[in-house]
């Protein structure tokens, strides 16, 4: 049955992966394990994910169980990558609340903030690192530079929400790349 | 589940429906987008709340957005609003990515498609900063803090050391740090 293996597959996904690119080998091997796509496809669909909104994990699940199974295939592998959010997260929702209170909890979350904001500005490196440059900073873009930073007054000195700053940002793309090729 | 959970109820989910639209960048924005909505302008959680949502969010296995949902909804609005919330933030990628299926070939290699996504991906880091900048007074409150910010982006960026366990570790040193501040603080 399609649809059972697309979910059951999807659920092994989501629970062995932390989202983002983590999850891709994972993709990578189900896919290709039950000749659902081909290791091109995979890289496409990677690319187009980054390109749409969304967690790449419900992007790829949606786009493998659509190719696959259809409509019904998507519903069934995005339940099943969202199956951890729906157990394990809502368990550790009633957890969080029930021992908002306790001094333990406290201490450890005096801990566990700083550790965010550090992994936070880890991500903020990473993905400058692939936003704005090339391969080995080779090729800065200046382009996606000026835009970064436009962004950055729109977001912070402006207070634009975001929305509206992503809509400015991907117009100014295409403005450049149009302009500039 | 009381009247002020339920009557949250429709805001949560019209808003995570707007926050699903705009999600580039590995969830970070939804972070961002939430804090304009609910931090700032709405005042229902506070910025510690929103970086406890997001670093469990982070520490479960899934999508970090679909967990930072569920956490968020949970809080304001019970279990119903867990599953609006993550309904919600869920359904306008899910469509466009059926739509897209459609015209893969299209969007695969147009030209205008790749230049306009350059623009959204440059916008991808300031949208990070952004919800940074707010957190930041949130999670630092001494030199300890500091040190163990430090140390979370030193072992993500330069080893291969999981999120969880990185958690762990900050949540551990957190438990030490507490103990011995309050043993000091009686003798």
């Amino acid at each position: 049955m399609l649809y059972l293996e697309l979910f059951l597959s999807f659920v092994m996904i989501g629970f062995t992966s932390f989202g983002g690119m983590s999850m891709i080998p994972l993709i990578n091997d189900e896919m290709l394990s039950h000749g659902w796509m081909t290791a091109q496809e995979v890289a496409d669909i990677v690319a187009i994910a980054e390109m749409t909104p969304g967690p790449l994990g419900l992007n790829c699940a949606t786009f493998a169980g659509m190719r696959t199974g259809g409509i019904l295939g998507a519903a069934a592998a995005s339940v099943g990558v969202l199956l951890p959010s729906l157990s394990l997260c809502l368990i550790a929702a009633i957890f969080m609340e029930r021992f908002k209170e306790s001094k333990l909890m406290g201490h450890a979350l005096y801990g566990i903030r700083p550790v965010c904001i550090g992994m936070i500005a880890a991500v903020v490196i990473q993905q400058s690192m692939v936003n704005y440059a090339g391969t080995w900073l080779l090729g800065i873009s200046w382009q996606a530079l000026i835009i970064g930073a436009a962004a950055l007054v729109l977001l912070i000195v402006l207070k634009w929400s975001v929305p509206k700053t992503i809509v400015v940002s991907a117009a100014l793309g295409l403005l450049f790349g149009v302009l500039f090729g | 589940m009381d009247q002020k959970q339920r009557s949250r109820l429709p805001d949560v989910f019209i808003n995570f429906l707007k926050f699903g639209c705009f999600t580039f960048g590995g969830g970070w924005s939804i972070v961002a987008q939430i804090q304009k909505e609910y931090v700032e302008k709405k005042r229902w959680i506070t910025d510690e709340e929103l970086l406890d949502f997001t670093s469990v969010g982070r520490s479960i296995p899934g999508l970090m957005i679909g967990n930072a949902s569920v956490l968020f909804g949970h809080h304001v609005a019970g279990i119903p609003g867990a599953l609006l919330a993550l309904l919600g933030i869920v359904l306008p990628p899910f469509a466009i990515m059926i739509a897209v299926t459609f015209i893969y070939g299209l969007v695969k290699d147009n030209a205008y498609v790749s230049y306009a996504m350059m623009g959204v991906r440059a916008a991808v880091v300031p949208i990070i900063i952004s919800a940074m900048v707010k957190l930041f007074k949130a999670g630092m409150k001494d030199v300890f803090c500091y040190l163990i910010a430090l140390g979370g982006l030193v072992l993500c960026l330069f080893t291969g050391i999981s999120n969880v366990l990185i958690v762990v570790i900050g949540a551990a040193a957190g438990l030490i740090y507490m103990e011995v501040k309050e043993r000091h603080a009686v003798s």
